[in-house]
Order: structure tokens, then C-alpha cells, then sequence
């Protein structure tokens, strides 16, 4: 719980200094921020590979209509002359050539550039998903927690250990069939929404906690400041002082955390699809080429299919932890590493 | 270690060929055995030595011993050095694709003088227990009767059937409690004159006895040794090894049976000293042991175990192995059930499109290509008589990957295009794979597929409930003996449409229920397996109610030092009754 005393204050209004934009002085903390990021080169290069990742992401559809494929393709019964009978790519490193960029995925042969593609679109939208419900999760029940105090704080504070004492990967492998039955008709296949909902519902239940925890820490400290209290005393509502006081002071806390939980949230939805309860064939996933990798047909006859889901989550990963590394610097340069 | 090369894939090759030898040699039936060809020896295994111990390397425990029990592939198979029964499967050529029926405790192969309805077995000279009480027919009476009691639920029910003549479970009220309340079968059922003869009576024509008592699970059971529930335990065996020890779930050692008598027994050799046997390996882990083939491995074998998927065409593909893996066809045949109670499936024009559209190379590839699976034109395998490898009304053989052309035109004519197909598949690895590549290849026809998933657990109490929302799932079905008789009646036979039955398809068309009567009574087994090829025929062409995928293979590895190593087709896996120590 490092996070816990990082409350940057400043000394008057952020909002006002902005505007006004002196040539000397009357930098905002923002606008400090970004010099020194800027300054730090890990995390500007991480910065873009990050940013990459999500362009890849959310250009996935154009990029495989301009690259002619799709990852549905069963690309074993379409081009059997480039498999064996038990689906493995005849042609070596899993089949990598000029029209298969990134080879074919033994078994049913789908192409694995627009499986890969396609698979990052899904995982970071169900991670980013997961990340915004929590970070709104975590402040409205952080911030009230902290800010309020007494009978709330302490009702919170129970819920927030009772969630913790859960076993997270446990819960999540028993109830995901749970809850994906919950949506589902009996003669009907199970959509593929419903598993991502269920995804990102699970890992939101679960996911919480911590993030709320430190805001509540951070709130609390606030709440004794001067200027809260010269906020009560002007006469200025508990929603007012939430939103206008507390709220700008805990970004901070908030943007460090959030880019920590991302890429947690990536790799806990990837194990998940992993061992069969998140995304399933043949809607593409991170966590479902890696299961694919696992098996013995992909160790035995081509390992090089391993290496792309598993450069490209171990490159995303690294990324954006640094990235989170500098942001944190960043905005709190005091707490040297 | 890791470069980022891989190799690629194999080339397939040369099934063409194996596949005409089989159905040459299938043509030609098994012949039942006269009591020259029931005499024992058998015939020694070239360059055979005595004496050692073989370690077997098994995935899964024996959950039973008592012969009335078995009828599991691994029980099966080590039942043929434990048990006995009245005939057997003589292999007759040195490579275990040659069979005959012959008497294995009786003098043949059962006389019958009116065309199967009553069948004579007498019993040979010598022939005893592992305690060494000689065998009478008041054991094979015991060992009938026993069948019917309660606590007998889990092995063949051919036999009890045919003396009761009914179909399903009613075969239990002939004789409720089984023997042991002094009840006993009347001499219209069973007659036992004397101490060498049995008669089994039937009210209809059963010309496939012989096949039926070589099963397993007719062995024979000691009526002096018979201790009910407990003989699962500690069974009193006839075969040319007895048990010395089992350790349920970790290890069983099998030691000569010295009040066994080479000469009585035509089938079964005793080269080997012991067999050590352990449980728990894994197909990759015993697939590993016995490829490094080293200390004890290299006198190891596995009498179950397959190479897994993963290892099969590396190991196929090694010259340096080829003296140590054996491989041949399993008994099962894959086929897509179509669920002939759903309104929607009652058009033939829809099921005829499902037929041509359904790729089957989707199953082929989840069980590791064609050294696993071979591509299936009808619903009678290989292994099976009547077997006709020129029969394949859908092109599945040009065509594996289906027709979408051909199936969309027909969808097309019946107006059901985009229909709703749901498709159960079961939830294992294999099954995910396959069922999506599969639901694609429908799709392209014009089916708006729901795949919808089954525990594998449960899958087939799910699929054969009467009322299961399933348009298409796919299952297997293995014949019992080389005859169709073990796979037409189970699985087409109208009447006996019922929840659990093996009726998946829910078929029920007269003419195929009036077949089914008419060709049970032809005595002549070359007969007998044409006009099941014609049923088979019918079926595919006529009713489409199925659409075979694929007859399975099977692949295993021995250590270097494991002599007399064959695939015998009857076991349908390592013949362990000829396997010596070089």
C-alpha cells in the first residue's frame, strides 16, 4: 500500500493558473508532469509501444482487410496443401511465408497475424474495460469511505476485507461457468459478448479492492487539510468538496494504480482463457493462443507459434509497467526508486 | 535450445493400399474352428525365448477382475492372460491379422443342428482353476447364472438376452437373484448332462454364439471360488497367469499359473516370467519412458496405452522405431448422429445437405491426422465383416473437407437456408477443436450453426436422452466381435428408442427394424455380413441419418527388448499373450 501518502497538493487551484499562463511562474502540476516525463526516455519509448498496442487494437479490422484475411478462416480445409493430415503447417516455422505473415496456427489453421491481432483487440477491451469499472468502483467507494468516515468507512472497510479474503483464481475458474449459464438459452450457442461480460464482470468483483483501499487512505489524509476545512467552513456541500476538492488530488494515486492494474488485468484475463474459462475457440484471444501453445501437438511439431503470443504479451506487459514506473516518477519525483 | 525454427509437418501416404488389403482380408470372415483347429499348443512364436519379467506401463486401474465385469478395452486385454471361456480368437498368422474362432475350453466352436437356435459345447480333458480344481460344466453353469444376479451391471448382456429372449434389461427377471437362492436355469434355457457338456437353448436363431462366449466377459467364474461381490477382488483364473498382488490404482503383478496346461489351450503362450504392471502413466509419460527405452523400459510395453497425439507422426515417421511400434485399426467407428426426432431434420433434403456439408477432416486432425484416423465412407469399419472400402456416398474420400456447393443447393431446394442447426460437442480439447472448424464448414453451406457445449463427463447420458435439444453431435460405437450384428441392432433398431439407449440417431424406419430381424436369423456369416453391408448402404443413402467421420487407429511403442511385439485386430491393440523377453 505504497500508494498511500502520495497526495500531491498544490498550493492554489489548479483550474485558474492554466488560463493564465505566466512566463515565469504559474506552472500547473500537469504541465510539470509532462516536462519530466518527457524527460524520461523508458518511459516515452514505452509510451509508444503501448500506444501501439492499442492502435494495433483498435485498427485490427482495417488492418486485416487490407491484409486480405480473417482469423474465422479454417485455413486447413480451405488450403489442405498447406497442412498435414494432423493440421500441423507443412512448410517450416509453422508455415510463415509471404501470404502467411505470421504462419498458421496448428489444428484448424487459422492464421495466426489476424489471430494475433484480433486477439490483443479483445484482450485489452475486456482489460480496459475491467480497469475503468474498477477505477470508478475504486473512487466512489474510496473516496466515500475515506471522506465520510465512521459507520461507512467501516462498513466499506469489512466488505473490502471480505472480498480480499477470496482466492481470486479460484473464483474466478468456478464461477465463469456460473455466470456465463446465466445468460444463456438452451438451444443457442453461447455468444460471445456474454462471455466477455462474464469476464469482465468476474474480474471487476474481485478487482476492486485494492485500488479502493488506497483512495480511501489518500481521502482520509485529505480530509483533515486546510483547505477541506476551509471548504466546510465557506459552507460548501460534502459533493462539492468531493468533487472539486478531494477528487483533483487523487489522480495521482488513481493514474499510477490504473496503469499497474491494466496490464494485471491483460494477464489475468489471458490465464483465465487459458485454462478454458474465458474466451474460447474460435473467437481469437491472447490467453487462448497460449492454451493452444501449451498443447503437445504445437511442442512437438512447431514451437514457433509460441512466440508470438508470447513475445507480444511479454512486450505489452514490460511496456506498460514501465510506462506506469514513469508516470508515478513522474507526478512524484520526491519518492526516488 | 530454442531457435525459432520448427520443423514442418509430415506427408500422409500409402493408406490407399493397407486399405484394400483389410477389406480384402475382412471379406474373407473369420471362420469358426472345428476341434483339429482347437487343440492346443499353440503354435510357438518365432525365435521366442522363455523366462524375465516385462514391465507394463498402463494409464488407468483395473476397476474390475471379475470376468462377468469386463467389457472396458484395458480389462479386456489383460483378461486375455487371465481369463479363459468356452472359445476364443486363434490368430493363425504370425502378424495378428489372420483369426479364427476356435474352442478355447471346449473341444470347437460349438456345434449347432438347427441353424443356432441350440448350441453344444463339450468341454476339454485337464482343464483347471489356478487352484487347481478342474474345470466342469457346473463352473460354466455358475458362470451363467451369476449373470443375472444383481450385482453383475456392468459387463456384455448378448448372452442373457438371447436366453431370455427380450431386448434392454428385462433379461433379469429369468432368474433375479442369480444363483445363489437356489434358483437355477431350467434345463429348456441351460441343460448340463453331465460334467463335460453344456447346451445353450434360444427360442430364436443366435448364429453368433461362438463370437459372443470369446468375449472377456464371458470367461469362465469358479463355482466353488465364487464369492459374489468379492470375486471382483480376488478372482479364480483359468488363463496362463495368475495374480500375485494388486494394489488398486498403483501396481499389479501377474505370475505364471502352474495348474495352467499349454496343451489344452490353442490361443495363449507363458514366455514371459511375470508382468509387472503400473498404473497412473499418462499416454505422454508412458509414450517418453518407452521411447528412451532405457534400464527396466527396455523390457517395457503397454498393453493400453496409445503414443500420444502429439508423438505420433514423429514416432510413425522414425525408421530406427519401426521394429518397436505396431499400429492397426481400432473397432470404433466416428459418425455424426442427426437427431431424427427434431421436426426440423424430418426433411431428407436437409439431412442430405448436413451429409455433404459436414467436413470431417476437423475430426481427423484433433486426433493427430491420418496415423490415428482414417477417413470413413460407411458406417461398417474395417475391422468388421462385410467391410466395403468402394462405399462412400458423400465423396468424404475426394472430398474430406464436404461439399458446401452441393449442400447449399440442396438447402436451397428444401427453402431452409440459414436454419437454425445446434450441435452439440463434447467439451474436451479435441471437441472444441473440431466443432468449430466443423460449424465453419457447415456455415459456408448455408446452416446458421449454435454449437453448443456437453461435459465430457456426462456427454453421453446427455445425447442419448430421448428429449436432448441437440440437431447433430457426434459419437463412436466399437463392434463387440467382427460381425455388424454387434453394431447395426444397437444403434438403428427403431424399438429400442429409449433414454440411455444407443439409438442416438432416434432412426425408426420399418424397413431397416424388419432387416434388422430378417438378417439376425441368417446363419451363414459371409451371408450374413453382405446383407448388413446393403443395410448399411440403405441407411446412408436412403434414411441419412448419420454421417460417418472417421475409423480409428491405434499406435503403440515397445521397449527393445520386447519380442513377439504384434497389433492384434481382435484385441484391437498389443497381443499380450505372445510377448516374450529377447
Amino acid at each position: 500500500m505504497g500508494g498511500g501518502g502520495t497526495a500531491v497538493v498544490s498550493g492554489e487551484p489548479g483550474p485558474k493558473a492554466k488560463g493564465e499562463a505566466a512566463l515565469l511562474t504559474g506552472r500547473s502540476p500537469g504541465q510539470l508532469m509532462w516536462t519530466r516525463f518527457k524527460r524520461d526516455r523508458t518511459g516515452v519509448i514505452s509510451a509508444y509501444v503501448v500506444g501501439f498496442f492499442f492502435l494495433v487494437g483498435l485498427l485490427a479490422p482495417l488492418i486485416s482487410k487490407v491484409y486480405g484475411k480473417n482469423p474465422y478462416t479454417v485455413y486447413a480445409d480451405e488450403r489442405p496443401e498447406l497442412f498435414d493430415s494432423a493440421g500441423v503447417p507443412v512448410h517450416p516455422n509453422g508455415g510463415i511465408s509471404g501470404e502467411f505473415w505470421f504462419g498458421l496456427e496448428p489444428g484448424n489453421g487459422y492464421d495466426v497475424f489476424t489471430k494475433l491481432i484480433y486477439g490483443i483487440r479483445t484482450s485489452l477491451m475486456i482489460s480496459v474495460a475491467v480497469t475503468v469499472a474498477v477505477v470508478v468502483t475504486g473512487i466512489l467507494l474510496g473516496v466515500a469511505a475515506g471522506y465520510l468516515g465512521g459507520r461507512t468507512d467501516y462498513f466499506i472497510g469489512r466488505v473490502i476485507d471480505f472480498l480480499l479474503a477470496f482466492p481470486a483464481q479460484l473464483f474466478f475458474i468456478a464461477s465463469m461457468p456460473v455466470v456465463v449459464s446465466l445468460f444463456v438459452s438452451p438451444r443457442d450457442e453461447t455468444p460471445t459478448y456474454v462471455r466477455v461480460v462474464a469476464l469482465i464482470i468476474v474480474q471487476w468483483f474481485l478487482g476492486w479492492m485494492g485500488l479502493g483501499r488506497i483512495l480511501r487512505g489518500t481521502a482520509l489524509a485529505l480530509r483533515e487539510r486546510e483547505f477541506i476545512e476551509a471548504a466546510k467552513v465557506s459552507g460548501a456541500s460534502p459533493w462539492r468538496i468531493i468533487r472539486k476538492e478531494i477528487l483533483p488530488n487523487i489522480v495521482t494515486p488513481l493514474l499510477v494504480q490504473a496503469t499497474y492494474l491494466l496490464p494485471n488485468f491483460v494477464t489475468a484475463e489471458a490465464g483465465l482463457s487459458y485454462l478454458g474459462v474465458g474466451i474460447v475457440e474460435p473467437t481469437p484471444d491472447w490467453g487462448q493462443m497460449f492454451s493452444k501453445a501449451s498443447t503437445e501437438l504445437v511442442m512437438q511439431n512447431d514451437i514457433t507459434y509460441m512466440f508470438f503470443p508470447g513475445v507480444s504479451v511479454i512486450i505489452f506487459v514490460v511496456a506498460f509497467n514501465l510506462l506506469g514506473d514513469s508516470v508515478r516518477d513522474a507526478f512524484d519525483p520526491k519518492t526516488a526508486r | 535450445m530454442l531457435t525459432g525454427c520448427s520443423k514442418g509437418g509430415s506427408d500422409g501416404g500409402g493408406n490407399d493400399k493397407q486399405d484394400q488389403q483389410n477389406a480384402k482380408r475382412q471379406q474373407a470372415g473369420i471362420k469358426f474352428g472345428d476341434a483339429a483347429d482347437s487343440t492346443g499348443p499353440a503354435a510357438p512364436v518365432p525365435g521366442a525365448k522363455s523366462g524375465g519379467s516385462m514391465e507394463v506401463l498402463e494409464r488407468d486401474s483395473y476397476a474390475h477382475l471379475d470376468p462377468a465385469q469386463v467389457y472396458v478395452f484395458n480389462e479386456m486385454t489383460v483378461a486375455q492372460l487371465l481369463d479363459r471361456g468356452l472359445t476364443g480368437y486363434k490368430a493363425t498368422s504370425n502378424d495378428g491379422k489372420q483369426h479364427e474362432v476356435v474352442g478355447d475350453l471346449a473341444t470347437d466352436s460349438g456345434t449347432t443342428t438347427d441353424g443356432g437356435k441350440t448350441w453344444k459345447y463339450t468341454l476339454k480333458d485337464g482343464i483347471k482353476f489356478a487352484d487347481g480344481t478342474p474345470i466342469t460344466s457346473k463352473d460354466v453353469r455358475q458362470t451363467v447364472e451369476r449373470l443375472f444376479a444383481p450385482f453383475i451391471n456392468q459387463g456384455p448382456t448378448y448372452l442373457q438376452q438371447w436366453l431370455a429372449d427380450t431386448s434392454g434389461t428385462g433379461y433379469r427377471k429369468l432368474l433375479p437373484d442369480g444363483p445363489y437362492k437356489g434358483k437355477h436355469l431350467p434345463d429348456s434355457v441351460l441343460s448340463t448332462p453331465d460334467d463335460k457338456t453344456i447346451v445353450f437353448h434360444f427360442k430364436t436363431p443366435h448364429p453368433d454364439l461362438p463370437y459372443t462366449l470369446a468375449m472377456a466377459g464371458y470367461s469362465i467364474v469358479s463355482a466353488k471360488g465364487d464369492t459374489k461381490e468379492k470375486y471382483d477382488k480376488t478372482p479364480v483364473t483359468t488363463g496362463p497367469y495368475k495374480i500375485q498382488s494388486f494394489k488398486s490404482g498403483k501396481s499389479m503383478v501377474l505370475v505364471r499359473n502352474p495348474a495352467w496346461d499349454p496343451k489344452t489351450d490353442p490361443i495363449r503362450h507363458q514366455y514371459v516370467d511375470r508382468f509387472n504392471i503400473t498404473f497412473n502413466q499418462q499416454f505422454e509419460a508412458s509414450t517418453k519412458a518407452l521411447l528412451a527405452d532405457s534400464g527396466a523400459d527396455q523390457a517395457g510395453v503397454s498393453f493400453s496405452n496409445q503414443v500420444d497425439a502429439g508423438n505420433l507422426s514423429q514416432v510413425l515417421r522414425d525408421p530406427k522405431l519401426k521394429s518397436r511400434v505396431v499400429s492397426g485399426y481400432q473397432p470404433y467407428v466416428g459418425q455424426m448422429n442427426i437427431n431424427m426426432s427434431k421436426p426440423e431434420m424430418k426433411d431428407i433434403r436437409v439431412r442430405q445437405a448436413i451429409a455433404y456439408a459436414l467436413p470431417v477432416t476437423p475430426f481427423v486432425r484433433a486426433y493427430g491426422g491420418s496415423d490415428a484416423m482414417q477417413v470413413a465412407g460407411g458406417l461398417i469399419g474395417p475391422t468388421v465383416s462385410g467391410y466395403d472400402p468402394a462405399f462412400d456416398p458423400y465423396g468424404k474420400k475426394k472430398k474430406p473437407a464436404g461439399d458446401p456447393d452441393k449442400a447449399r443447393a440442396l438447402l436451397k431446394a428444401a427453402g431452409k437456408l440459414n436454419m437454425k442447426l445446434t450441435f452439440g460437442y463434447i467439451n474436451s480439447q479435441e471437441g472444441q477443436q473440431y466443432s468449430t472448424a466443423m460449424a465453419a464448414g457447415l456455415k459456408k453451406a448455408g446452416f446458421d450453426v449454435q454449437r453448443q457445449e456437453i461435459p465430457a463427463e456426462t456427454f453421453y447420458d446427455q445425447v442419448s436422452k430421448v428429449n436432448n435439444p441437440y440437431d447433430i453431435f457426434h459419437t463412436s460405437w466399437g463392434a463387440d466381435w467382427p460381425s455388424a450384428s454387434t453394431v447395426m441392432p444397437p444403434l438403428y433398431d427403431g424399438r429400442q428408442i429409449a433414454d440411455g439407449a444407443s439409438n442416438y440417431s432416434q432412426i425408426n424406419d420399418p424397413h431397416v427394424n424388419s432387416e434388422i430381424d430378417r438378417i439376425n436369423t441368417i446363419t451363414d456369416p459371409v451371408k450374413s455380413s453382405a446383407e448388413w453391408e446393403k443395410l448399411d448402404k440403405y441407411l446412408l443413402t436412403k434414411v441419412v441419418n448419420e454421417v460417418p467421420t472417421a475409423y480409428y487407429k491405434g499406435t503403440q511403442i515397445a521397449g527393445s527388448k520386447v519380442g513377439g511385439l504384434v497389433y492384434d485386430d481382435v484385441i484391437g491393440g498389443v497381443d499380450p499373450r505372445r510377448l516374450y523377453i529377447k
